[in-house]
């Protein structure tokens, strides 16, 4: 057989040349850092009980933005990791089932709520994104964000939401709620609020009902988790490793539209997929 | 109990006699001796003494184990391992993925052990501690994937299921009016995970195997026999307790590392294992065709076997097992011009379907022609060839059966037929011949239900062969069950010694078994190098327990990650080399406990077909080829007493003696055993 001969290694590089203003920064370094700083910033805004004090939103300035003006002022303005107004959507064909997105977000909530329980721990009761694997069929269960029309369902609350005695799922408004973890207009669960599973499901139930399945409830407390999208930067999306499995994209409008439990999603592609019609 | 990380330091005991389960909790030096897995599952099965001769396999009094590792859990993979007494009456130890292996963990598990036998069909249903043995009466007659399909829905958490709660005054006006919800409450989730068999289990044939996730079978060596003989039709997992980590940064950085790495594995991630066969094929020469009298076909453009060829004309999409990213299965859905097979799902085929029940079934060529001549059928012929191995494929996988042994007992049967060493009527009228997808349906159907002729089948090709032997006069009927150890040989060819040198097969703990580790080892004839290759692979990939395809990825990394989950910081690389050397050496005294072997080495090691030293290649560059030069002498009476003697084992019989056991730290549970034999 003929052999390939493979190179792994660029040839040597030249020496880099120091860059010229920006104070030897480079756009890519630049978009890391800002990342991090934001991420460790608490934007202001009542969130539950919870007060968090309010940050100076041009403290950007600080950064070395000022320092370095991007090549194009309009792209500098979209520098934010958080996005507003997106979804997560998936690619049944592309999605292998691996179960990335769900050890990612575990981690993430699981030390957020409970560090300490979870310090020796990995439990992915703790995501709010789960592959379900049928056979020879993935479904990533996921809450669907449904955004429904007032004047046809009389609220435009989420299902979830519009049944939650407690007020406790809420929609946390962009420029509020902790960076990374909610606020952007996406869903937060008062954890104060919520009643826990054994008192009331009523927000699973409604879900489950008529839209999909996104609602989970925390091995510990019970207590409702849904999806916020990380505050507009899922962790689940940067954890999977498939190449457009998982997106994070604009989102389109979503009334009932994308609502389906894992069950039936899975009946419709084995017809897509297969040519197969499944009881599940 | 110590506080064990890792593992949970629980293993379930089901009695499915009495209906009672009993928890067993190893001490931790159990744990670190065995590690889980195959070792941990072997040391059971001596301590439990089910290698006792008086053990019927198929009886109440065998032990069935499914046992998971330290590493089974977030791993970077994730599989499980079943253990138990093979219906052949050897070590029955065999492998899958899927996400089920992690789910035990998280329900808060090591292992299930299952003896007894129930009185009715049942399935095992664990939701974290709970283990109830539930009616199964509605699966017992399904396919294996349909009895999944039903059973994922039946095992819920607690808070995933409830009754409805939702009132109209919940509601919106418009919601009530037209929206008003069903009353059912929640359970729609879908996490549970499902071990079963199929029909093949069920009637206890020999080679039955645990399914799981429609395409992932511990395929080998009959384990669902073992769990039919107990009328267990499934285990069903649904776990919500996490994977307890010592060191979780270290672990999960690991994890990541080893992840990033099975991602660079384009060959795997594209085609998974049916890439290889290409390489088996025309590299190595060692390719199962028409029952192995040929490796190779001299027509080089034999498309119909490459990967690249099998994706583009079927693969639908691509599935991992828990944590991989290497994902080498892919569901296909099958398209013919014959009704019989178009439109069913299956998968792949992997490496060793395509062999045993592609090549070794004369699939690939066209009629009235041989793997000699050139292939003179168009695109669509290859297409149709592919269609009937996956259909092939299929119909071992829902019933439930190892297409390894399948595959080696199909093509037996046809080339007894070719040799007119049989009759139709032999095979109770199925006129089977190379090629005749239809003819093997009938075989598979009549064995699976073991009507007739098929209950001889559905012991296997080596039982089939002695029963032709014996009913025909023909003692060289024998010569065409291609088996080693009574069992039979993988899609691995040992007359060129490119692949597979002959020594890996009649060494390795599990009789004849393919992925044993040794090969490179063994092919360039140093024993030992062969040997820590065996024993990393039966500890390192059995007994974490993880995937011997990622072992390039995992290189270095074994001990580390085994540390990060278990906190053992005294554990070193010989450590996990000993584990592997514990396993050796525990299977190898049950196998010749079980069968009360006097000569082990004429009575069973032996057993192997005389077509690795009579027949030479036919084609191809190893033409000619035969394994040993044709020197049996010198395989059994020079190379393998040399290996006993590097494993610390006595030269006569392969008993390890009891210094060696001592060593080892095993001389407790398996001392007594090996002094009835040295």
């Amino acid at each position: 057989m003929t052999r390939v001969e493979r190179r792994d290694k660029a040839p040597e590089p030249k020496p880099e040349e120091p860059k010229t203003g920006g104070g030897g920064i480079s756009r890519k370094e630049f978009l890391e850092m800002t990342g991090t700083g934001i991420a460790g910033l608490v934007i202001g805004g009542v969130v539950g009980r919870e007060v968090f004090p309010k940050a100076a939103a041009p403290e950007a300035a600080a950064t070395p933005e000022a320092a370095a003006p991007a090549a194009g002022g309009e792209e500098a303005a979209a520098e934010s990791p958080y996005k507003a107004g997106y979804s997560i959507v998936f690619d049944p064909y592309q999605c292998t089932g691996c179960m990335a997105c769900a050890v990612a977000c575990s981690e993430k909530y699981s030390l957020e709520v409970f560090p300490e329980q979870t310090a020796n721990m990995v439990n992915l009761e703790f995501s709010r994104i789960r592959p379900v694997r049928f056979s020879y069929v993935d479904v990533v269960n996921v809450c669907f964000d449904c955004k429904l029309d007032e004047l046809e369902e009389g609220t435009d609350l989420a299902p979830c939401q519009a049944v939650c005695p407690e007020e406790a799922i809420q929609t946390i408004p962009e420029g509020e709620g902790k960076a990374g973890y909610y606020g952007m207009g996406y869903k937060y669960v008062d954890r104060e609020k919520c009643l826990g599973a054994d008192k009331c499901w009523r927000c699973s139930e409604i879900c489950e009902d008529q839209f999909g399945s996104g609602i989970s409830f925390d091995p510990i407390e019970k207590k409702a988790q849904v999806c916020g999208r990380c505050g507009g930067d899922p962790e689940c999306v940067k954890a999977c490793p498939e190449p457009l499995a998982l997106q994070w994209v604009p989102a389109s409008i979503n009334g009932r539209f994308f609502a389906h439990t894992p069950g039936d999603y899975a009946k419709l592609l084995y017809r897509k997929m297969f040519g197969q019609r499944r009881t599940l | 109990m110590a506080d064990l990380k890792g593992m949970t330091g629980k293993i379930a005991r089901v009695d499915l006699t009495s209906g009672t389960v009993t928890v067993i909790e190893p001490e931790e030096a159990v744990y670190k001796k065995f590690l889980g897995g195959a070792a941990l599952g072997t040391y059971y099965l001596l301590k439990e003494g089910i290698a006792d001769p008086k053990v019927d396999p198929l009886g109440p009094d065998n032990m069935f184990q499914i046992m998971v590792g330290p590493i089974t859990g977030v791993g970077p993979n994730n599989r499980s391992v079943t253990v138990t007494k093979s219906a052949y009456n050897f070590i029955g130890i065999s492998t899958a993925g899927g996400q089920t292996p992690s789910e035990l963990k998280y329900a808060g598990w090591d292992g299930i052990q299952v003896v007894g036998k129930a009185s009715k069909p049942v399935y095992i249903a664990i939701m974290d501690d709970k283990v109830e043995i539930r009616d199964a009466g509605h699966v017992w007659g399904k396919g294996a994937e349909e009895s999944e399909d039903i059973l994922r829905m039946e095992v819920n958490s607690e808070v995933e299921t409830r009754e409805a709660m939702l009132r109209d005054a919940d509601l919106t006006e418009q919601w009530a009016a037209m929206r008003p919800p069903k009353r059912l409450g929640t359970g729609h989730k879908r996490l549970a995970k499902v071990w079963v068999i199929g029909p093949g289990g069920e009637n206890q044939v020999w080679f039955a195997s645990v399914m799981t996730e429609a395409g992932r079978s511990h395929g080998r060596y009959g384990t669902g026999a073992i769990m039919g003989s107990k009328n267990l039709k499934a285990i069903v997992v649904r776990g919500t307790k996490g994977h307890p980590l010592a060191d979780k940064k270290k672990y999960l950085e690991l994890v990541h590392a080893i992840q990033a790495d099975e991602l660079k594995n384009y060959s795997r991630k594209k085609y998974g294992t049916a890439s290889a066969g290409t390489r088996t094929s025309y590299t190595e020469n060692a390719f199962p065709i028409r029952n192995w009298q040929w490796g190779v076909w001299s027509d080089p453009h034999m498309l119909g076997i490459s990967g690249p060829f099998m994706d583009t004309a079927s693969f639908v999409r691509k599935q991992a097992c828990a944590g991989c990213t290497m994902n080498c299965l892919f569901p296909v859905q099958i398209t013919s011009e014959d009704p019989m097979m178009d439109g069913h799902a299956s998968d792949m085929p992997d490496w060793e379907a395509l062999g045993m029940v592609g090549g070794n079934l004369g699939y690939f060529e066209m009629e009235g022609s041989t793997p000699s001549d050139p292939f003179t059928g168009t695109l669509e012929d290859h297409a149709e060839h592919l269609a009937k191995l996956q259909y092939t494929t299929y119909i071992h996988d829902d019933a439930g059966i190892d297409f390894i042994e399948g595959g080696a007992l199909l093509a037996m049967l046809m080339e007894l037929r070719q040799r007119d060493l049989i009759t139709v009527d032999d095979v109770d009228g199925i006129d089977i011949k190379w090629g005749d997808v239809h003819a093997v349906d009938e075989v598979i159907k009549k064995l699976v239900a073991r009507e007739g002729i098929g209950d001889v089948y559905a012991k296997g090709v080596w039982e089939t062969a002695k029963y032709y032997a014996d009913a025909k006069g023909k003692p060289e009927i024998l010569k065409y069950a291609q088996i080693g150890h009574r069992y039979a040989q993988p899609a691995h060819g040992v007359r060129t010694g490119a692949d597979k040198d002959a020594i890996e097969y009649v060494t390795v703990s599990r009789p004849c078994e393919h992925t044993g580790g040794g090969g490179a080892g063994f092919i360039k004839g140093d024993l030992a190098a062969g040997i820590a290759g065996q024993n990393t692979k039966t500890a390192g990939s059995d007994s974490m327990v993880v995937c011997s395809f990622s072992a390039g990825n995992f290189a270095g990394k074994y001990v580390d990650i085994l540390k990060a989950a278990t906190g053992w910081t005294d554990f070193a690389d010989e450590d996990l080399v000993k584990v592997g050397a514990r396993q050796y050496a525990m299977a190898r005294l049950f196998d010749i406990h079980t069968q009360q072997l006097k000569d082990p080495k004429t009575e069973w090691d032996m057993l192997v077909t005389d077509r690795w030293f009579d027949d030479p290649m036919p084609n191809g560059w190893a033409k000619g080829k035969v394994a040993y030069e044709g020197n049996k002498d010198k395989l059994f009476n020079e190379t393998l007493p040399a290996y006993w003697k590097e494993r610390g084992w006595t030269e006569d019989k392969g008993v390890p003696t009891l210094d060696t056991l001592k060593a080892l730290g095993i001389d407790d549970v398996a001392g007594p055993i090996a002094q009835q034999h040295l």
